[in-house]
This record gives C-alpha cells, sequence and structure tokens, in this order.
C-alpha cells in the first residue's frame, strides 16, 4: 500500500491529526505506566511468607497484666486446645506475618560495632517450627529442654544474669546470607546487646517479618522463649484446610469456657488476615484497571468520533476514487493504514512520555524502572485499539456506492 | 452579538447529537476523575484543628545518652522517629512555662473496667493538664484538671460519652470510678468523642483512623504509677540497657512524650525557639556520645509534612485522574476541531457575508464551552458516585471522602476552564479560514 497520499491528506488535517497523535501518546504513556503499577502490587499481594497459609488459625487475646499464673493458664488454655478433634499443633506467640504487632531487633555479628548490622524479627513461642509449618533446611529444632518461660527471662534480665539466658536461636536462609554470605551459618554468633550472644543453631528456608511487609522481609529469627498470653497473646492452631471453620469455632468456645472474662480481640483464618492485610493494594489495583479501561475507552472513542467525521467530509472524494476503480478494499485499507501511521507516532511519542513519567515515579515514589517488555506490549495493544476503533468507520467508508461522484455536494 | 453566537452555539450543539454527547461525556468522566482524588486529598490534607492548630507546635530536644544510631544502614529498614521526650525532660519543660499552654501527650493501650464488671481495651490518653483546652476537646460535663493536680499525679479521669455508656450504661459519670489495669481513677469529666483528621500529635499510634480514636485521657503521672507504659520509643539512654530495655519502655530513661506547646505570636516561637536552643546546649553530657546539641520546634504543618502523612496512593492517584482529565481535554479539542471543521464551507459563506473572524471565533468559543457546561453538570452525579465508590472501600482513610461547596465551586470553574482551553485551539483554527476558498469549492 502506498502511503504517500495518505501522508499527503494527513498534511492538509494537520491540526486533527497532532490531536490524535497527542492522545494516543498520552494513552500509552499512562496505560504502560499503570500496567507497571498494577503488576508492582500484585507482586506484593503474591509475597510468600513460608509458613502453611491454609492450614492456620488464629485467635488474639487481649493484654491480661502480669499476674503470676499467666504462665500456667496459657499452659492450659494451650493443652485444651491441642485437644480438639483435628488440630495438629498449636502454640502461644507474639506476632504473626501480616498480623497487627510485631517485635524487631537490632543484631550485630561482633558486639563491639556500633550500629546493628541488619533488623530482625523475633518470634516467641514453643513448637512455632511445627506450627507454623516452615521448614528446617539445616541444624536442628529447638529440644524441649531449650525452652525458657518469658516470665523467668524477664526475671533474668531485670538481675542482670546474662548467662542464664536461652543461649539457641534459629534464623532464616535470607537473613543467615545476609549476615555470612557464603559461610555455614550453624554455630555462628549473634548479639542482640553487647552481652547477649545467641548461636544459631538451625536455619529455616523462608519465615516472613511477624506485622507488616517491609524491607529485609525475611530476616526472621525464632528464640525457645515459652510465650504467656500476658503480653496479649496469639494461640495459633494448625489443622487440615477443611477443618479450620469447625476448629476455630471449637477453640473460641474452649477459651470461653476457661475463662469467661477474657476478651478476644481477633480471630480468623490465616488466609483471611492475609486478605485483610492486602486490601490496599488490591483497592489500588482495581483503581489502575478501572482508569487503564476509561482511558483504553475514552481514546477509541475518540478515534471512531475523528475517523467517522473524517469518512463523512470525504464521501465524495472516496465516490471519485471508487468510480475511478478502487475496490472496497482499497479504501478499507487506506483508512486503515491511515490509522496505523498516526498511531504509531503516537506511540514513539508515548513511549518516550512513559519512560519520562516513569523517571518521575522512580524519583518520587521509588518505584523499580519500567521493564522494557512493557513498551512492544503497549505499542500491540495501542495498535490494536486503533484498528477496532478505525474499522466501524472505514467499513462505512468502504461501503460509499461510486455512483457518490456524480452527486454535487 | 454575543445573543447571536449564542444562538448559533446552540444550533451548533444539536447539529450533531452524537459527537456532542460524546465530548461531553468524555469531560464529565475526565473532570468527575481528577475531582474525586482532588476531594480525597483535600480532605486528608485539610486542617486538623481549624481555629487551633496554627498556634499548635511540637517541640523537641536531643537529651538521649547514648550514640546515635544510624537506622538507614539497616537494609532499608526505617525506624520511624516521632521526636518524643523523656519524662524527665518534658517536665523541665513543662515547669519551664514558656507557652501559653503546654501539655505532654502519649498514646497508650489501657484495659479498662466500669462498675459492672465488663472489661474493654481503649485508648488511652496520657496527657496534662493543659492539653482539653490546648486542643479543643469539648466537654459535656465535670472539668479537666489542675497543674496541681497533675504534680499530685492524681488518679482521675476525663471519659468520653461513649466510653461513659459502655461501662457505666448513661453518659452522666462524673463521680463514678473506672479500673484502669486494676488501678481506680475517678471520673471528674465527660467529653464528647474527639478525633480530629489527621491524627497529628499521636500519629505514632495511627494517622487516620476509621474508628480509632482516644476515649479516656488521665494525668500522665497517673498513667505511669498505673503501670501503663508505652509501647514504642525513640530511644532511649545507655544507661537503661542490662536488659531492661526488652521488657518494657523505661519512662525516666526513653523518649515516649511528645511535647506541644501553644504560641501566639511570631515573637513567641521565636522566643520559644531560642529556650529550645538554650536548654539543648545545657545537655552537656551529650558531649560524651558525640552529639551536637540539637533541638527542634515544628508547626502542625511541617509536622505532617515531615511524617509524610498523606498516603502515597492518594497522591500518586491525582497524578493518575490529572492526567487522565488532560487526555479528555485534548479527545475533546479533537472531537471539536473535526466537528468545526467540518463546517468550514458554512463558515467561509459567513465570513465572504461579511461575519468577522472575532464572530466566528466567539461562536465557537460558546459552543466548546457549552459542551464543557454540560460536562460540568453531569459530572456532579458523576463524582458523588466516585466518593461513594471510595467510601465504600475498607481503607480507614477513604471515610473522609466528602464533597463540600468549595469544591463543587471549583468543580464549576474547572469545567469552565477546561472548555475555554478546550475551545480555543479548534475555534482559532475554525476563524482562520478563508472566506474566498470555501465559496469556491461549494
Amino acid at each position: 500500500m502506498d502511503i504517500k497520499p495518505i501522508l499527503s491528506t494527513l498534511r492538509r488535517h494537520k491540526f486533527t491529526a497532532c490531536l490524535l497523535i497527542a492522545q494516543i501518546a498520552l494513552t500509552c504513556a499512562i496505560v504502560c505506566n499503570a500496567i507497571f503499577l498494577i503488576g508492582q502490587r500484585l507482586e506484593r499481594m503474591n509475597m510468600s511468607t513460608g509458613v502453611a497459609e491454609h492450614e492456620l488459625v488464629y485467635v488474639q487475646l487481649a493484654n491480661i497484666d502480669n499476674r503470676p499464673d499467666a504462665m500456667a493458664r496459657s499452659a492450659a488454655d494451650l493443652a485444651a486446645l491441642k485437644e480438639i478433634a483435628g488440630v495438629k499443633s498449636a502454640m502461644a506467640t507474639n506476632q504473626l506475618p501480616f498480623g497487627g504487632s510485631s517485635s524487631n531487633m537490632g543484631i550485630k555479628t561482633d558486639p563491639e560495632q556500633q550500629n546493628d548490622e541488619i533488623n530482625a524479627s523475633q518470634y516467641l513461642g514453643e513448637d512455632v517450627i511445627p506450627t507454623l509449618g516452615v521448614q528446617l533446611v539445616a541444624g536442628r529444632d529447638f529440644r524441649a529442654d531449650e525452652y525458657h518461660d518469658l516470665a523467668d527471662v524477664y526475671a533474668l534480665l531485670r538481675k542482670g544474669d546474662m548467662n542464664a539466658l536461652p543461649k539457641s536461636v534459629l534464623i532464616t536462609q535470607p537473613m543467615a546470607e545476609r549476615l555470612w554470605p557464603g559461610q555455614n551459618p550453624l554455630g555462628k554468633q549473634i548479639y542482640v546487646a553487647k552481652n547477649i550472644s545467641l548461636t544459631v543453631i538451625g536455619v529455616i528456608r523462608e519465615l516472613a517479618r511477624g506485622g507488616g511487609i517491609r524491607e529485609g522481609e525475611q530476616y526472621s529469627a525464632v528464640n525457645p522463649i515459652r510465650y504467656s498470653a500476658s503480653g496479649g497473646a496469639s494461640y495459633v492452631i494448625r489443622c487440615a484446610q477443611q477443618d479450620r471453620e469447625q476448629v476455630l469455632k471449637a477453640a473460641l468456645a474452649k477459651l470461653k469456657g476457661l475463662d469467661p472474662n477474657r476478651i478476644v480481640l481477633e480471630k480468623g483464618t490465616f488466609d483471611e488476615l492475609r486478605h485483610r492485610y492486602f486490601r490496599d493494594d488490591r483497592a489500588m489495583a482495581g483503581i489502575l484497571v478501572g482508569v487503564c479501561l476509561a482511558l483504553l475507552i475514552v481514546t477509541a472513542l475518540g478515534i471512531v468520533g475523528l475517523a467517522s467525521f473524517w469518512v463523512a467530509q470525504r464521501n465524495r472524494s472516496i465516490g471519485v476514487r471508487r468510480a475511478l476503480g478502487a475496490t472496497r478494499y482499497n479504501i478499507l485499507n487506506y483508512f486503515q493504514t491511515e490509522n496505523f501511521l498516526l498511531t504509531t507516532m503516537g506511540i514513539v511519542l508515548g513511549m518516550v512520555l512513559a519512560y519520562g513519567i516513569n523517571l518521575f515515579l522512580i524519583v518520587h515514589y521509588e518505584l523499580p524502572r519500567l521493564p522494557a517488555v512493557y513498551f512492544p506490549v503497549g505499542a500491540m495493544l495501542l495498535w490494536g485499539l486503533g484498528q477496532a476503533a478505525v474499522l466501524g468507520p472505514a467499513l462505512r467508508a468502504a461501503a460509499v456506492p461510486p455512483v457518490v461522484a456524480t452527486r454535487s455536494v | 452579538m454575543v445573543g447571536y453566537s449564542m444562538e448559533l452555539a446552540l444550533r451548533g450543539l444539536r447539529r450533531y447529537p452524537k459527537t456532542t454527547a460524546l465530548a461531553v461525556l468524555t469531560v464529565a468522566i475526565g473532570l468527575a476523575a481528577s475531582m474525586t482524588t482532588l476531594a480525597l486529598l483535600h480532605m486528608l490534607s485539610a486542617d486538623p484543628l481549624p481555629g487551633r492548630s496554627q498556634h499548635l507546635y511540637l517541640a523537641w530536644v536531643d537529651a538521649v545518652e547514648a550514640k546515635s544510631q544510624t537506622f538507614t544502614s539497616l537494609d532499608g529498614v526505617t525506624t520511624y522517629d516521632y521526636k518524643r521526650l523523656k519524662m524527665p525532660d518534658a517536665e523541665a519543660l513543662l515547669a519551664a512555662h514558656k507557652g501559653t499552654l503546654q501539655t505532654v501527650v502519649a498514646d497508650l493501650d489501657a484495659r479498662v473496667e466500669g462498675s459492672n464488671g465488663q472489661h474493654f481495651n481503649e485508648q488511652l490518653l496520657a496527657t496534662g493538664s493543659d492539653f482539653i483546652s490546648m486542643f479543643g476537646v469539648a466537654l459535656r460535663d465535670g472539668r479537666s484538671w489542675t497543674v496541681a493536680e497533675d504534680a499530685a499525679r492524681a488518679p482521675i479521669a476525663v471519659i468520653d460519652s461513649g466510653l461513659a455508656q459502655k461501662l457505666f450504661g448513661t453518659p452522666r459519670a462524673v463521680g463514678r470510678v473506672v479500673q484502669i489495669k486494676n488501678h481506680a481513677f475517678r471520673v471528674i469529666g465527660v467529653s464528647q468523642p474527639y478525633s480530629p483528621q489527621p491524627h497529628f500529635y499521636g500519629l505514632n499510634a495511627w494517622a487516620f483512623g476509621g474508628d480509632s480514636q482516644e476515649s479516656i485521657f488521665v494525668p500522665y503521672g497517673a498513667a505511669v504509677d498505673a503501670g501503663l507504659a508505652s509501647s514504642s520509643t525513640d530511644g532511649c539512654d545507655d544507661a537503661t540497657d542490662k536488659g531492661k530495655r526488652f521488657i518494657a519502655v523505661d519512662p525516666l530513661h526513653c523518649e515516649w512524650l511528645a511535647y506541644w506547646v501553644q504560641l501566639g505570636t511570631p515573637q513567641d516561637v521565636a522566643a520559644y525557639r531560642s529556650f529550645l536552643d538554650h536548654y539543648a546546649q545545657q545537655q552537656t553530657s551529650l558531649g560524651s556520645y558525640g552529639k551536637k546539641p540539637q533541638s527542634q520546634l515544628l508547626s502542625v504543618q511541617q509536622w505532617l509534612t515531615l511524617q509524610n502523612v498523606i498516603p502515597d496512593n492518594v497522591r500518586l492517584n491525582v497524578w493518575l485522574a490529572g492526567s487522565f482529565l488532560v487526555l479528555c481535554m485534548v479527545n475533546v479539542a479533537g472531537l471539536l476541531a473535526a466537528k468545526f471543521m467540518r463546517r468550514s464551507v458554512e463558515v467561509g459563506i459567513r465570513r465572504a457575508l461579511g461575519a468577522s473572524r472575532r464572530a466566528v471565533m466567539l461562536h465557537h468559543l460558546f459552543e466548546a464551552g457549552m459542551v464543557c457546561f454540560l460536562g460540568g453538570a453531569l459530572a456532579w452525579p458523576l463524582t458523588l458516585l466516585g466518593l461513594a465508590l471510595l467510601r465504600m472501600q475498607d481503607q480507614g482513610f477513604t471515610d473522609l471522602a466528602r464533597l463540600d461547596v468549595a469544591m463543587f465551586a471549583a468543580l464549576f470553574a474547572l469545567a469552565l476552564g477546561v472548555g475555554a482551553l478546550v475551545g480555543l485551539l479548534p475555534s482559532w483554527r475554525v476563524s482562520m479560514v478563508q472566506p474566498g476558498l470555501q465559496v469556491k469549492s461549494a
């Protein structure tokens, strides 16, 4: 198809052609970046925690002050929870990934360092490994005799008797890799204070931080410290996926039975916790999808509107071309090629703009660079959109009968 | 001539109703999208306490006897700094009494029990005697406490009517006793529910609370006596180490109290700033930790900006909606240009018959303006729909999404501005039509 006549026609409609190109360029730039942002959100929402997410339910209790029997009561609660049919494992812990609270500690690999090397999340509780269903890739889990009660740990800390504190710790593989790249972490020491050192006895493949996501999301450690309800514990129960509802109901009944006065702050399955945690991201992704669709629709309507006008305006010249021997297909092709040319110009301009917007986002919102794959994908999308939008008016143009040429105006 | 141009414009609008409808709809969608996000941004960046907040300042002095930790080195994990003070420093500033009003503030979780044995987990504000009057908490009954009662660490409390209803079954709770962590506090006042947005004086607890608000106010000294402790701190003295730091935030050696002061005039602000500088210079013991004297006095707006209170999502959405509006404008301009250029012949005849360029331009500007005016009118229900959709989202801050009269006026101004801008180019283009050529070809 010869594009020369098309270009010379477009030159006569410079103004409207430029507007159309600008419109396609803007759409291209915004849609590329919006799709990229959607991808970012989805990636965040698919974050892996390393725990057996579909098999966990939790009950979070309010703080019951430091009464002397807190430990015994938690032990009684856990014993009762483990009796429920279908429960595989249960524990009291201080935090969960995506949960409301988190405890974190600064970690040094050398007690003389001034600044902490990393900041790691700290899981407490008995049977954290089997209950969360995380996988040990090296070393071992804690022995039963390694666990200390939290109250005893506090007493030791108050006395300043650091040597009697539990000395072993489990850490995640990413954390080990960060602290000692390429080395065997087993037996290595970490320092949580100048005079408190812990020995790594096991390595967990993956365990996300408690609470919200932030950088270093896989830096977690597990301490052999039995947790009690005095600090407002979460009871976490592992059971088969299909038993979750029923186990949760039974657990709540048991807990109420043991102490009708306690306050349950939150309860549910881990899946619900994850779902709730990502509601902002889902909402944002929804808004972005909506904006993209609206943009594409508006652009398509604009193309339809302009093409319709051009077809109506050139009615007579189309008739003349048809009378001179142009086929319907030639006419159809003419409008499609014209649209393709305009869209291509818009896309080229739009890519430059998309890159500029991306640079802006990198500077102001700390987003990563737009991957190159978005450019051809965006181009294909807009070419497709342009061709689909122009099809209707082009078919109408192709249907113009040659006899129009003989009519005056 | 204006009347005639108007009439022509009206006729023009009716001539190709489908294109006109398309243009109107495009304007409406573009405007509604940008108005929705602007309304949200407007609400989020609104003044939390109109009439009061311009006199409130957050004061901070570095007095932590420890080396400064550079948290940014921790693989990008940022530990937030809420510019709080240790209790002795806060009390020294309170005692100096250099502002019109001053108070300390700390949000704490408390287990609260009323007369019927039921207990609730409530947000408690440990604060000073000036808080109620300084931050404009409306009292329904009773009174706030005095400086003397602050000093005596009296176990007294002001509770809000919601909590009074929950604990005692009636909002008239003055004189009743509420148990906080098993310590008896006498209720001396009942307030209206209080929740300024954003929650600027306690950003460490929350910024935009859907339903979180403090329901009980007590003297900070009495809160410490009752064993309530902050769950977070901005920094502790080295002296607190020995493991105690792992147990609870030490009120004497850790920063946990935010210090707010009310200052009336710029002179007062300058005077207070130099007072703080002076206080910072007196912290001579800090030299041994390699720290220079540091102090800050921040207005509410500076504080909100520093803490990045407006969610990035919202600002990103405003950008998105803004670029969407630009696109819609370009689209409408294209449609109008095509529509106007179609009548080149007609315009040519009008020009040949003596119509001035100005008259032609005016007619087309009116037509473009009308399209945008109609678009603006249609954007109004669409914006309401968009805001309703935002409120349906369970995000906490989106509950604030409402449209007010000023926003409505802004909407129309924006619509007409868009109209002028959009209409200008095509109108100018059509007014440049040469009379002779068009008449000939017709």
